[in-house]
């Protein structure tokens, strides 16, 4: 800005004297390292906006969009997979850099006299970040996102009284669904945000206001101007802190789970790492006690945060002096980190999403024989398989396999049969996943596995899982060999009514080749 | 230079990296273009044979682009003549004045839009009206009996 530009706009708004009040606060001495973390969180929630501005510029906040623009963000946008990772992992930093910078706060008493109303703002803020943190993740509209949105709907309808109510509010419609996604989306990029910038703006202010509270027992010397003296500390600490966001988002790959399927029962949802401690107490609640857990502590652990400074109320500072209430927080710290710690460890492993299950193996297989590839591929006269959009439902994949020409007439040859059923879809979606994600090539079998695998994706796995994959409606079948021989296998596939009058599974052995059945035996028999 | 001014120029230098880093990573994503690309891709649009060399076959063309993370359906009007060699000549069907679409006028033999009054042989030749340039040429392949257009 040159000399005279700048002197109009001084002339016109006064800012050199804004700035220069903002930046010649006067620090106590003692003000240390522990006082930059306030100004790190701040640098994260403002580094957030900015990933969640983009983000949104992409992102479509509708159960059939929301996860193919996702992949989209991932995979198509510039540097979208490092943007997408430092919105998720900053959202574990803001919550770490919160919690770290009101212990800090506890720890200095620096929430007594006159500051009280400066800790009350801090405590609303630390509950819209999490408020934050728990739309955000409803966004994805992956599985986790689902069936942990569907958890907290059901916690909220656990509140004492008015909780029926509050769950039809949080979910919108009478499931959770496209209604419930716009809420969230509206909550997360509008609302939140608002309150957000009027907490921080509020807390800024009262923090100016009554200046830093600085170490527990006043030291001697002279004020120092905030800029350049402690602005150095708090640059540092917020560019390592990016540093170790970035590094975070770019060489770790935020967990993206499969589409949102509410029909799957057998998804166990697992909170982010900062709820798993209530997570935890929920586990160990028993039924009528539920409330309890999901609501009351937590709200009035709230409540106990934001009256603090009112319970609090002797003016001494030193940690000597305060021994009572620095042993509550203490073990408030240790129950909440321990709950956590139970929580990781009860975590199931987790599956690798790029690992290769049977009916994912027969889902290629079927997407073979069905000649999907025929269209589906570079150059051809439709989008290549590696790139398909997948958040269609199954339904919609088999009626377009079995007439292409429905979604564009003249444009493909009709497929030579209706091979792609609603359940084999599924198998093929399974592939066209691992496809998309960038997975090894899928492991080679013997070609008798193959068609084992073939047959399992086409006929077995809309009923029975294999390896983590596949429906419940039957006998999971990962360990059957241990089970059945080969002759009691083979009488069961082909017509179990001979060994079980009642049972539900219907007969292949009409449906199935005696190559085929001789292959899924033989796969199975080996299942140990 | 003295500590003040030191540490001023470390936090500007500090401050410019992380504002410069997050700059470029918000403006790559922003003004990615990877995915402005359209795939060239060939539909088949009639049988050689139905083909004439003076009446054009109109043919409504589909096809299936990417539209971000969806896919939509794109209908493209095309008019297909034989040619005298053998060949197939496909003309686009929009106006080049301001992107109307012209049909044929049999009576007369050319194609007229509707709009403001451009008229077009049946070589897309401007013969009346304001368009500046003839009717768009598509690439054309004969497979066999198949004529297939490239969009």
């Amino acid at each position: 800005m040159s000399r005279s530009t700048g002197s109009w706009l001084e002339a016109r708004t006064g800012y050199r004297a804004g700035l220069r009040h903002l930046l010649d606060e006067p620090l106590p001495p003692g003000v240390n390292w522990w006082f930059t973390l306030g100004s790190v969180l701040l640098f994260l929630l403002a580094l957030q906006f900015i990933t969640g501005v983009v983000l949104t510029v992409y992102y479509a906040p509708t159960p059939d969009h929301a996860y193919d623009s996702l992949r989209f963000i991932l995979a198509q946008v510039s540097l979208g997979r490092l943007l997408r990772g430092l919105h998720a992992f900053g959202a574990s930093f803001i919550v770490v850099a919160a919690v770290a910078h009101m212990l800090r706060v506890f720890a200095f008493g620096a929430y007594k006299a006159p500051r009280e109303m400066t800790w009350v703002a801090g405590s609303l803020l630390l509950a819209v970040i999490l408020a934050f943190a728990l739309t955000g993740y409803l966004l994805p509209w992956d599985q986790r996102a689902y069936w942990a949105t569907v958890v907290t709907i059901n916690i909220v309808r656990s509140t004492p009284l008015a909780g029926e109510w509050l769950a039809a509010t949080a979910r919108g419609g009478t499931e959770v669904g496209a209604l419930t996604l716009t809420r969230w989306y509206a909550a997360h990029v509008v609302l939140l945000p608002a309150a957000l910038a009027g907490l921080v703006v509020l807390h800024l202010y009262l923090m100016r206001r009554h200046g830093v509270a600085g170490p527990t027992v006043p030291r001697e010397g002279e004020p120092r101007a905030f800029y350049p003296f402690h602005a150095i500390k708090d640059t540092i600490a917020s560019a390592a802190v990016f540093a170790a966001l970035v590094g975070m988002a770019a060489f770790v790959e935020a967990p993206l789970d499969a589409p949102a399927d509410p029909t799957d029962a057998r998804y166990l949802p697992r909170p982010e790492w900062y709820f798993l401690g209530l997570f935890q107490l929920l586990k160990y609640s028993p039924g009528p006690f539920e409330p309890v857990a999901t609501v009351i502590l937590p709200a009035l652990l709230l409540i106990a945060l934001v009256l603090l400074p009112f319970i609090d109320r002797a003016p001494e500072r030193r940690p000597g002096a305060r021994r009572a209430i620095l042993g509550v927080g203490v073990a408030v710290v240790v129950v909440v980190a321990a709950l956590t710690a139970l929580g990781l460890r009860d975590l199931p492993p987790r599956r690798d999403p790029r690992a290769w299950t049977p009916r994912a193996v027969g889902g290629r297989l079927l997407a073979e024989r069905a000649n999907c590839a025929s269209c589906h591929r570079e150059g051809g006269s439709a989008t290549a398989l590696a790139e398909l959009r997948l958040a269609r439902d199954p339904d919609w994949i088999a009626a377009h396999a079995q007439d292409p020409e429905t979604i564009a007439p003249g444009s493909r040859p009709p497929p030579r049969d209706a091979l792609i059923t609603p359940d084999r879809a599924k198998g093929v979606v399974s592939y066209l996943r691992r496809l998309q994600m960038g997975a090894a090539p899928a492991p080679r079998l013997s070609p008798e596995d193959e068609l084992a695998v073939y047959v399992y994706a086409a006929n077995c796995a809309q009923c029975h899982a294999l390896d983590g994959e596949g429906e419940e409606v039957g006998p999971e079948l990962s360990r059957v060999g241990r089970e059945k021989n080969a002759e009691a296998l083979r009488t069961w596939i082909t017509d179990p009514a001979e060994i079980d009058p009642d049972a539900d599974m219907p007969a292949f052995g009409e449906k199935l080749t005696a190559e085929e059945l001789t292959a899924i035996v033989n796969y199975l028999v080996r299942r140990k | 230079m003295d500590r003040r001014r030191f540490l001023a120029s470390l936090i500007n230098a500090i401050g410019g990296a992380i504002g410069a880093a997050t700059a470029f990573i918000a403006g790559a994503a922003l003004l990615s273009a990877r995915f402005a690309r359209r795939r060239e891709t060939w539909v088949p649009a009639a049988r050689l044979t139905d083909l004439d060399e003076d009446v054009p076959v109109t043919a409504t063309l589909r096809v299936v682009r990417d539209d971000g993370y969806r896919q939509v359906v794109d209908r493209e009007v095309v008019f297909l003549f034989r040619e005298e060699k053998g060949g197939a000549r496909v003309l686009g069907s929009t106006c080049t004045h301001l992107g109307c679409r012209v049909s044929w006028d049999a009576e007369h033999q050319r194609f007229n839009c509707p709009c403001h009054g451009g008229r077009f042989d049946k070589n897309g030749i401007v013969v009346a009206g304001p368009p500046p340039e003839p009717l768009a040429t598509l690439t054309a392949k004969v497979d066999g009996d198949r004529v297939h257009v490239q969009l």
